[in-house]
């Protein structure tokens, strides 16, 4: 399960959700990190797939990820697109999750975090719906 | 095939703020400016209007009104075209794809002579505006799009990872700025061209860390018309011409990030494209006198200079510091002024590229003159390099 912190008001640029991904999205509302895995290869994908990128097999299951990781790279944006300038300045970064993959999210901290340290996936509750975010691993709610 | 591709003429608008507010009473428009530059360059170039059998064009940004603007420009001109009339799409390399799809006119004897060109008015749109629209061509817009990761914000974490992993400094990258400043300083296109320090570098304000405003690409207007000519045609001519020695091209299979890790700032695309433009054109990097490389902040120069093996791995930016890449150094780049300095306006700024090398290797490039330049090198990318296009030229005076 990851932490789940609510959020007031809504998503600055909520993502579209379709048939496929919204178990991605239902998931990450109650607190589960969870994305595709190839059943003929085993290898990940993320974002959610239909189908495996790596060698196009058509037959994919879902699977629970720990949302443990390290943080590859990340950087803090203060020049915002219009929908995130009440944000600005935040911080975005890249994570190597422990089962393989890596993502780009939102740091879900104040204070940077440094390169390579162990972070935790978080799941944001905003009134519109869930989005996800890093932050440093261990650190209380 | 035993076709080769020159470039015989070049005209290119000086990059600044040139677009009208819409309210504006007076407007500067696309057209008229692009027409102008297709007389110059023709006129550079001495071929003849009839031989022109392409009009390969950039496309317009959206805020440009007039559409199919490829079309329109043939009928504009009176151009009857019996090689093609295309717009061509893609990202950062768009005017590179609009030089191959007009040189490629040429290779397939389609077009004895074919434009390239292009113009890229934006300006009048706030930055906060722009950055809604290209978040959404530099990420996933559903799983990276809601973080806010701008485009810039990519390079920035290149930025960060590199000094991480090299032990390099912001003081390093920082420098690209200056010495790409003092080149603009000396080139009349480039859109800033007041020289600067290194602690005016550091004294910017924050855009996305560890990048300051003088690291980023300044938002520009621009365009370019390059004439471009079968052999045959250029040595009619009697005047120095640019001969494209070879190409590269690769694109990895992936936009940004992808879920298998890899070493984001080896920038592996720009390492294939680079590898198979000097076997083509048989030399090896250290043969390069001048390259003039697609890099919108101080660290992608630094990353692609080291991916094309013009400075070593890790060490792009301390070369840069110590003078290295300066006009008078061992490998002047970007002696334009990069995109920092002589400006970004995206969808045509690989033309502006060849045109400096153009200039370098038509020996007209005024101080700027990189001395005895014969091959030259441009590059042009999408993405976080994720893809890479590679020209190497030649002078022939």
């Amino acid at each position: 399960m990851l932490e789940i912190f609510t959020v007031d008001g809504p998503r600055a640029y909520p993502p579209r959700v379709t048939a496929f991904t919204r178990t991605f999205w239902d998931a990450l509302s109650d607190g589960q990190f969870r994305t595709t895995r190839c059943d003929a290869c085993h290898g990940y994908t993320f974002p959610p797939k239909p189908f495996c990128p790596h060698c196009w097999s058509r037959s994919v299951s879902w699977a629970e990820l720990s949302g443990r990781g390290r943080l590859y790279s990340a950087t803090r944006v203060h020049a915002a697109p219009a929908a995130f300038r009440a944000d600005a300045p935040y911080r975005v970064g890249i994570v190597d999750l422990e089962e393989g993959p890596r993502i780009a999210v939102r740091i879900w901290d104040h204070d940077a975090i440094a390169l390579d340290a162990p972070v935790q996936i978080v799941a944001l509750r905003y009134e519109d719906g869930p989005l996800f975010a890093a932050r440093r691993l261990g650190v209380p709610g | 095939m035993g076709r080769t591709v020159t470039i015989v003429g070049t005209a290119a608008l000086p990059v600044g703020k040139w677009q009208s507010p819409p309210d504006a009473q007076e407007q500067t428009l696309e057209h008229e400016i692009l027409a102008k530059l297709v007389l110059d360059a023709v006129e550079d170039a001495g071929v003849e209007r009839t031989d022109i059998g392409t009009l390969s064009l950039a496309q317009c940004r959206p805020y440009t009104l007039q559409k199919y603007f490829a079309t329109f420009m043939a009928h504009h001109l009176r151009l009857p075209c019996a090689g093609s009339v295309a717009e061509i799409l893609g990202n950062g390399m768009t005017a590179g794809l609009a030089f191959e799809h007009a040189a490629n006119d040429i290779l397939l004897g389609r077009s004895k002579v074919a434009l390239a060109l292009g113009v890229n008015f934006e300006t009048a749109t706030s930055a906060a505006d722009h950055m809604m629209s290209s978040m959404r061509a530099v990420g996933d817009v559903d799983f990276q799009g809601p973080f806010g990761i701008t485009p810039i914000a990519w390079y920035a974490m290149d930025a960060a990872r590199y000094i991480h992993e090299h032990g390099s400094s912001r003081e390093e990258l920082a420098s690209v700025a200056v010495k790409n400043r003092a080149h603009a300083a000396l080139n009349p296109l480039a859109q800033f061209r007041k020289p600067i320090t290194l602690d005016d570098v550091l004294a910017q304000p924050m855009i996305v860390e560890p990048l300051g405003l003088y690291e980023v690409p300044p938002r520009s207007d621009g365009a370019v018309c390059l004439v471009l000519a079968e052999e045959d045609v250029a040595r009619s001519l009697g005047r120095p011409y640019v001969r494209v020695r070879s190409r590269g091209f690769f694109h990895e299979g992936a936009h940004q990030i992808s879920e298998v890790p890899n070493d984001m700032t080896a920038f592996v695309s720009a390492q294939a494209a680079g590898r198979a433009a000097y076997e083509a054109a048989g030399i090896t990097p250290g043969d390069i006198d001048v390259a003039e490389l697609y890099a919108p902040c101080t660290i992608v120069e630094v990353l692609v200079s080291e991916a094309l093996g013009l400075v070593p791995r890790g060490l792009g930016a301390r070369c840069a510091a110590q003078g290295e890449t300066r006009l008078g150094g061992r490998i002047p780049i970007c002696t334009s002024g990069g995109l920092q300095s002589r400006g970004h306006p995206a969808y045509v700024t690989p033309f502006y590229s060849f045109v400096e090398i153009a200039d370098q290797l038509r020996g007209r490039a005024g101080e700027r003159q990189v001395a005895n330049a014969e091959l030259a090198m441009t590059s042009a990318e999408l993405g976080n390099y994720n893809a890479a296009l590679v020209h190497i030229m030649e002078a022939v005076r």
